[in-house]
């Protein structure tokens, strides 16, 4: 029986994120059963803005492919966070992310964003979970978002991988981007994601990386917005991260857009055997 | 002498975010921002996604050096074709409408079968420039090859080099802002302050019933939280007019206020025009077509004409060539840089010594029906983002002509920074 538990606000993720270091170690194979609800967002102008120039989208009222994904984040953590989630919040790595845009959504737009976790299953590297964020207008679902999170641990080997990330597409970078050493700090300001890992070269490696990481969504965000407006119409995309950016960095924008399915991908520029992402999009024209 | 044209230039539709003043709800909205905005409502109402058009022709009066390929950038941006070419033209407040005359001249002549004509402009996000002595000694800074050369260059700076600029609204070679030109010209001209507090009311007035009647409504897409020209006050009137004091002129004479005059604006507008052909196969309705269009210069610089008198001088020009009398339109549009301004124009074209002496006239030009003279308001009312108000009046223009029906005609008259004016004719279909 799924308990639904409303919000007027989204709750602050540095609370959430210290909560979630303070937590004792986790266990157990179910998930709550909890849906967070944050209901009636109106969409802040001035946040839509600095999203939408961060991550190279237009300035308009259209909402961005993946803006109610960072509306949705803050209830991913905080379920993540709580000491029922049987994974711990800090170890989680983002993996994949499918996106669904039903409907072109604009700023004017009353969202009701909803949370629950499903699908806890075991990987050869470790354990799995879906994050899942449906928004809705009036009732109507308009975008949903999928995220599975890796828990890295004793895998077991028989499980099953999931749909395979088709190849990065070869050939020459369609753009090359430099990603500045405070992107993931620019990011968290924006997304509220503080993550030491994004924050600074040492509070990254206090957490195991050689140098602050771009956040996985800046990344897949940035990608998408490359790709034109026709994203933020009904679309679908399918992400999946491979290696970290590591900042400061420059990286290669590859696109085949040659079949049905655009696939695109970032790759190091000096070093092209390093694949940051590969995403695949749908869109309905 | 009437020239034949190949073929006509059609007007199909257009699209314009409302306009905000100065720092308002656009105060962080980019020059290409706001244009890509304004395309993007074009595209979506007429239907051009993935469309690949004869050009798109925009451009911006103040620019950041950035935006060196403005046009391009935007198209870029939205959902037109990118294989969709684009260039920017700077002609101070007349940039749109020289636009949609360049635009349909290439229509006209079969260079092109389709193209948008358009403009932006930003007072808010305005390019900062540092004082022209540091910008050089930062250059040479630039220049050196070594960090010890660097360091010595660095050191020629002068506390006083340090400070920032932005773009005025001066007349580089007059030193005088465009209202104290403005005054000068008023006064010389005997306009009032009643008279031009007159013209300001009905401005919003005619505005404010435009937005009743829902005429802007497939003329404009809202934009970060606007659906309204933010300047407008529809309450405005000749008595709450006449309480503002004088901001441009001196003394006892001075009659400009800041309610006569247009506020500083931000703003896009973007027209369609194409052959009759092409607007058949797209399915579009032409809803005016733009005849020809003429622009002229005066001496301002000398004090010989006022700096925003070219138009007086290039409606005739038009007038001449197409065989018509200042009489035979059906609608005005006189941009109203400034209340004074609109009342210059028109008590140039009734007056004799002006007429015959000035432009060569056997007799004055006569008045014009003021009952036709910018009916669904101006600038005065909706604003003026420089490049951005010629597309605005042209869309308008229109849509009232196709309204009035085929065969009648309208003007248009927007004066420029740099004492040049640029006019049009069209005509309803």
């Amino acid at each position: 029986m799924t308990q639904k538990e409303t919000f007027s606000e989204a709750p602050s993720l540095a609370k959430v994120f210290v909560r979630a270091a303070l937590a004792g170690k986790k266990s157990g194979s179910t998930l709550p059963a909890s849906e967070l609800v944050l209901t009636d967002h109106k969409v802040d102008r001035q946040h839509l803005m600095d999203y939408q120039r961060l991550c190279g989208f237009g300035v308009d009222d259209v909402l961005p492919h993946t803006y109610p994904h960072i509306l949705g984040f803050p209830l991913q953590a905080e379920l993540m966070a709580r000491s029922s989630f049987p994974l711990p919040l800090a170890g989680l790595v983002h993996t994949e992310n499918t996106i669904t845009v039903r409907r072109t959504l604009n700023a004017d737009d009353v969202l009701d964003i909803a949370v629950h976790a499903e699908d806890l299953r075991e990987h050869p590297k470790g354990r799995l979970v879906d994050l899942v964020t449906e928004a809705t207008v009036d009732g109507e679902s308009v975008w949903s978002g999928r995220s599975t999170y890796i828990a890295r641990g004793k895998g077991n080997p028989d499980a099953e991988r999931g749909a395979e990330a088709p190849p990065v597409p070869q050939g020459i970078a369609a753009a090359q981007w430099s990603l500045p050493g405070d992107l993931g700090r620019q990011y968290a300001a924006v997304s509220g994601d503080v993550n030491p890992i994004h924050m600074h070269p040492l509070t990254a490696k206090a957490m195991g990386f050689p140098k602050a990481i771009a956040h996985g969504m800046w990344t897949s965000a940035r990608t998408l917005a490359a790709l034109g407006r026709s994203v933020n119409g009904p679309s679908t995309s399918n992400v999946w991260f491979k290696k970290p950016v590591l900042l400061p960095s420059k990286v290669d924008f590859v696109v085949d857009r040659s079949q049905a399915l655009t696939v695109a991908g970032l790759r190091a520029t000096r070093k092209p055997e390093t694949e940051h992402l590969v995403l695949t999009l749908e869109t309905a024209h | 002498m009437t020239t034949a044209s190949p073929r006509r230039a059609a007007i199909l539709g257009g699209n314009r975010i409302p306009f905000a003043r100065q720092f308002g709800p656009y105060a962080n909205a980019s020059n290409q921002d706001m244009f890509t905005a304004a395309l993007e409502g074009l595209v979506a109402r007429y239907g051009l996604a993935g469309e690949r058009l004869g050009e798109v022709v925009g451009g911006a009066v103040i620019k950041h050096a950035r935006d060196f390929n403005l046009t391009r950038e935007a198209v870029l941006g939205s959902s037109l074709a990118p294989e969709t070419t684009a260039y920017d033209v700077q002609q101070a407040c007349g940039t749109g409408l020289e636009n949609a005359i360049l635009v349909s001249n290439k229509i006209k002549l079969g260079q092109i079968e389709s193209g948008i004509a358009g403009g932006v402009d930003t007072a808010s996000d305005a390019p900062i420039m540092v004082t022209e002595k540091l910008r050089r000694k930062l250059l040479k800074i630039n220049r050196q090859k070594t960090t010890v050369d660097m360091a010595k260059s660095a050191l020629a700076i002068r506390p006083g080099d340090i400070g920032i600029e932005t773009p005025a609204n001066t007349e580089p070679r007059t030193g005088l802002s465009m209202g104290e030109h403005m005054a000068i010209t008023a006064k010389k001209w005997g306009i009032t302050r009643e008279a031009q507090d007159e013209l300001a009311a009905l401005s919003h007035q005619n505005l404010a019933k435009a937005y009743d009647n829902g005429f802007f409504d497939d003329l404009m897409t809202s934009y970060l939280g606007l659906a309204k020209d933010q300047n407008l006050r529809a309450d405005s009137t000749v008595e709450k007019l006449a309480k503002l004091k004088p901001v441009f002129g001196k003394g006892e004479g001075a009659t400009m206020t800041a309610g006569n005059s247009t506020p500083l604006t931000d703003g896009a507008s973007a027209v369609l025009l194409g052959s009759e052909e092409w607007a058949a196969e797209h399915n579009l309705t032409v809803q005016a077509y733009l005849v020809d269009g003429e622009v002229a210069a005066v001496d301002y610089v000398h004090g010989d004409e006022g700096l925003l008198m070219a138009p007086a001088y290039a409606v005739p020009r038009l007038l001449a060539r197409q065989g018509l009398s200042l009489q035979d339109f059906d609608y005005y549009e006189i941009h109203e840089a400034f209340a004074s301004t609109v009342l210059s124009t028109m008590k140039a074209w009734e007056d004799e010594e002006f007429c015959t002496q000035r432009l060569g006239l056997e007799k004055p030009l006569g008045s014009i029906d003021r009952s036709k003279l910018n009916v669904n308001g101006s600038s005065l009312a909706a604003g003026h983002p420089f490049a951005a108000t010629g597309g605005r009046i042209v869309a308008s223009l229109a849509k009232m002509l196709h309204e009035k029906g085929p065969g009648s005609r309208g003007l248009i008259s927007i004066c420029a920074a740099g004492g040049q004016g640029v006019v049009a004719i069209l005509e309803g279909a």
